[in-house]
């Protein structure tokens, strides 16, 4: 597989995800029109009323004095020159918004996709080798109790155990912002407020990679060609490290492909609890605010990051697959 | 002269003292400079913009940065701010402020009475919220001399003297916001102003970070270095954060009252109610009254003398409120606007005589004991109000009236109730603000029922008779007169219960023991800070 046919493969897919992301677009943009309430409404609640001619000039200053196909062509025609158009409420081009926000949400999404992938892969693998034991039952049953938890619960305690009571973590925030440390420090700051979110998150994940990776490494051990591996002799280390575990692998990234896209979404409570001043947040607010203009940036910056994971997935398999091709 | 009638003439004659007074009257020994205080705020404002969004979160920012003319002590009296003094005159029409000399704006320029020219008419007037009724009466404002600002109204309008803070008239910098549209100013976000806190930075879902203005121009002040809004959407986290000292200060519900009596006990928390005296928020029952059943005013009564409002507030609110029967605040006591002279619903036998008058009224109880079915839209701003509309639920039962609850998202319910007009009963709670005319007058005026207006006449009820009263009280410059318009307001509206007003809400604030002089006046978070500091 040489280089030029992976860059031509990714070229293909991604022309081919933009009607994806148009439908996507244009399906959302659709569907808020059907909510109840508008912008102007909510600006005018929030100000503990307004007289009408305020209400009738802000519907006027929004855009929403014009029919929705008009509405819905000026949106398409700035979204080609990636404008996303201005957030009325919070007073900010939207795209602004949107990137300021995007990196707490990586931050917090690549945090959790290590330590859930990387501790559920260990724990699955671990589960399997000692299928039918007593620590097979110890980590299998804790990964179910983990997993059937809330995870505003679990983000509560924590806060309870480790904050309150322990006094080791910050209840909540990105930052000290008494302190506000520079340089060297901002990182160690930033770093000490990401862990209860980060584990918070990663818990509720974890079980589910660790329950699929035990459940696939079974299914593989058991296969003709790990017999074949026997019969040649290599140890079952080797078997194991060398073959199972990378087949094994597979539907666990698979699932972690899937699962990024509500990782990007399904923060919002995580983000609520320890105020995380990520994406989840944004859009649940702008939602309730009728802000559509900022929850249509959002669902398009998700779709688009939903389509490069699943690429970046596809991509993984061929190297954890030898047999799969891409073309 | 005769503005407030009798204590006008006194206001005036502190006037020019009382800067000294407020200054130096809290003992000077142990105040100590620097420190930062963090304040919780929720939810996330909006904008800074506070001159164009009255929404609460915004003034509890910007009030840092922004002066008004005036400030107001616990009596809701007026004290000097930006006006060192100001003068009634022309029976009400004309009131001329004479501006402090020597303040300047957070960027170094000078404030001078052309900015207050401009944030009144060409700002305040045009696009606050509110303001566009504060200052209806004004025609113009006058500048003879960069000291000088000259208000000129059509009629009297004595409420405009009581809105004149810094969180509800702010003063701007003509200089920066007289250029391009007020409307989508780049500054809203980036506010200069005069306060005793400069603007630093606003970390979007995070921080706004406010930055003491070393040249204020109250001497030495302010004491504390910094302030930092933050924004925490858990309400759980909210309670840990001030627990464990990471936050000092939250107000307005921000902590939920079933935490407040929890937090209230741990040594490094107090609980503060003062500091809301300017809002006043009653909470009310909306009746649709141009529907059946609700047209009967007996029906209305009945319902009224249904709740149990001691039960209500202990059980619901935690204690924090006070009974009433009537549209205007007690907070209004010491300014006379108040009646407790009113038809009484907080009565022993309220259930029977709530069943007597839906018998007269021509409900008589069902087979299965029942008279009629309604829906109760419940106000969608938090878990008390779901359990205020369940003990409702249960009250009206009792009175054999079959109620269901439905609770929607903010603006659902807002077009539902003041557009569609599309319930039959709702409960809410409207905040009296600094004067009846801001805050009171909207319920059941005629001239507010607007479709598509929030937070007004949604019963759509009126009377020609209450409206001239109201009308008559808007302009009326004796204290006394005025307050006897306002009595006679109370008795018929309250008899007539458009609405069934229950009680005061008493807001909380959550305070860490180490700041001190945080809540010195009736607007609360809404203040300035400028005296708060740290032990």
């Amino acid at each position: 597989m040489s280089s030029g046919s992976l860059g031509g493969y990714i070229v293909r897919r991604l022309t081919q995800t933009l009607p994806v992301i148009l439908g996507v677009v244009i399906v959302n943009f659709l569907l808020l029109q059907l909510a109840p309430g508008d912008l102007a409404t909510v600006l005018a609640g929030e100000a503990g009323g307004a007289p009408k001619e305020y209400i009738d000039e802000l519907r006027a200053r929004f855009g929403q004095d014009q029919p929705v196909y008009i509405q819905l062509f000026y949106y398409m025609r700035n979204l080609l020159v990636l404008d996303l158009g201005f957030s009325f409420r919070l007073g900010a081009p939207v795209l602004d918004l949107l990137l300021d926000r995007l990196w707490p949400t990586l931050l917090l999404m690549v945090a959790t996709l290590i330590v859930s992938l990387g501790l559920g892969i260990v724990m699955g693998l671990l589960a399997a080798l000692w299928v039918r034991t007593w620590k097979d039952t110890v980590i299998s049953v804790a990964a179910i109790i983990v997993y059937a938890t809330p995870l505003f619960w679990v983000g509560l305690m924590l806060i309870l155990v480790f904050s309150i009571r322990l006094n080791w973590f910050p209840t909540s925030g990105m930052e000290d912002v008494v302190a506000f440390h520079e340089g060297w420090d901002r990182v160690v700051d930033i770093a000490h407020h990401l862990v209860l979110p980060t584990v918070t998150l990663s818990l509720f994940y974890l079980a589910l990679y660790a329950r699929l990776m035990r459940a696939s490494m079974l299914e593989q051990r058991g296969l003709d060609y790990v017999v074949t591996a026997r019969a040649k002799g290599q140890s079952e280390r080797k078997i194991t490290t060398r073959h199972v575990f990378r087949n094994a692998l597979l539907p666990v990234v698979t699932m972690a492909g899937v699962q990024t896209g509500g990782l990007l979404g399904g923060s919002v409570v995580l983000e609520a609890i320890f105020a995380w001043p990520g994406l989840g947040q944004l859009a649940f607010q702008s939602l309730f605010a009728r802000d559509y203009n900022l929850l249509l940036g959002i669902f398009f910056l998700s779709a688009v990051l939903v389509v490069i994971v699943n690429l970046i997935v596809d991509v993984i398999y061929v190297f954890l697959d030898p047999r799969i091709r891409i073309g | 002269m005769r503005l407030f009638g009798g204590f006008a003439t006194a206001v005036i004659a502190i006037g020019v003292g009382i800067v000294g007074v407020s200054l130096t009257s809290a003992p000077a020994a142990a105040q100590k400079r620097g420190g930062t205080l963090v304040q919780i705020t929720q939810p996330e404002p909006p904008t800074l913009g506070s001159y164009i969004s009255t929404a609460n979160p915004v003034g509890q920012v910007a009030a840092k940065i922004y002066d008004g003319l005036l400030e107001y002590d616990f009596d809701l009296k007026p004290l000097p701010s930006l006006a060192e003094s100001w003068v009634i005159s022309d029976e009400g029409k004309t009131v001329t402020f004479r501006l402090r000399a020597g303040v300047k704006f957070h960027d170094g320029r000078p404030f001078t009475s052309a900015d207050v020219q401009f944030s009144v008419m060409e700002v305040l007037k045009r696009v606050h919220p509110r303001g566009i009724n504060t200052f209806s009466e004004v025609t113009a404002v006058e500048t003879p001399d960069a000291q000088t600002a000259v208000f000129r109204l059509n009629r009297p309008a004595p409420y405009m003297m009581a809105a004149l803070s810094g969180y509800e008239s702010p003063m701007l910098p003509k200089h920066v916001f007289s250029q391009g549209d007020i409307r989508t100013h780049q500054n809203a976000n980036n506010p200069i102003g005069t306060g005793p806190f400069k603007f630093g930075e606003w970390r979007r879902g995070e921080f706004v970070r406010l930055d003491r203005n070393a040249d204020y121009w109250k001497p030495g002040l302010p004491y504390l270095d910094r302030i930092v809004v933050r924004f925490i959407g858990d309400t759980g986290t909210r309670a840990a954060a001030l627990e464990r000292g990471e936050a000092h200060v939250a107000g307005f519900g921000a902590v939920p009252y079933n935490d407040l009596r929890t937090l209230e006990r741990l040594p490094n928390i107090r609980i503060e109610t003062k500091g809301y005296e300017m809002l006043s928020p009653v909470v009310e029952l909306m009746f649709n009254t141009r529907k059946a059943p609700f047209d009967n005013v007996k029906v209305r009564q009945a319902i009224s003398f249904a709740i149990d409002r001691k039960f209500v507030i202990d059980n619901i609110w935690f204690g924090f409120g006070k009974p009433t029967n009537g549209p205007i605040s007690s907070n209004f006591a010491a300014s006379g606007l108040y009646t407790a002279e009113v038809m009484n619903y907080t009565v022993a036998d309220g259930v029977e005589r709530a069943n007597r008058l839906l018998d007269e009224a021509g409900f008589p109880r069902r087979a299965d004991g029942t008279r009629f079915d309604i829906v109760h839209d419940i106000t969608p701003y938090g878990e008390e109000w779901r359990r205020f509309g369940e003990y409702t639920q249960q009250a009206l039962a009792r009175i054999g009236i079959r109620s269901t609850l439905r609770y929607e998202d903010v603006a659902t319910w807002l077009k539902r109730i003041y557009t569609d007009y599309d319930f039959d009963v709702s409960s809410n709670h409207l905040f009296n603000l600094a004067d009846p005319v801001l805050g009171v007058h909207r319920a059941f005026h005629s001239r507010f029922i607007r479709p598509g207006t929030v937070f007004v006449n949604g019963v759509r009820w009126s009377t020609p008779q209450t409206d001239d009263l109201m009308d008559r009280a808007t302009i009326e410059p004796d204290a006394a007169k005025r307050a006897a318009l306002y009595a006679e307001v109370q008795k018929i509206v309250v008899e007539a219960a458009p609405l069934a007003w229950t009680h005061e809400i008493s807001f909380a604030t959550v305070l860490d023991r180490r700041f001190r002089d945080v809540i010195v006046s009736p607007l609360g978070l809404f203040s300035n800070f400028d005296r708060a500091w740290r032990e």
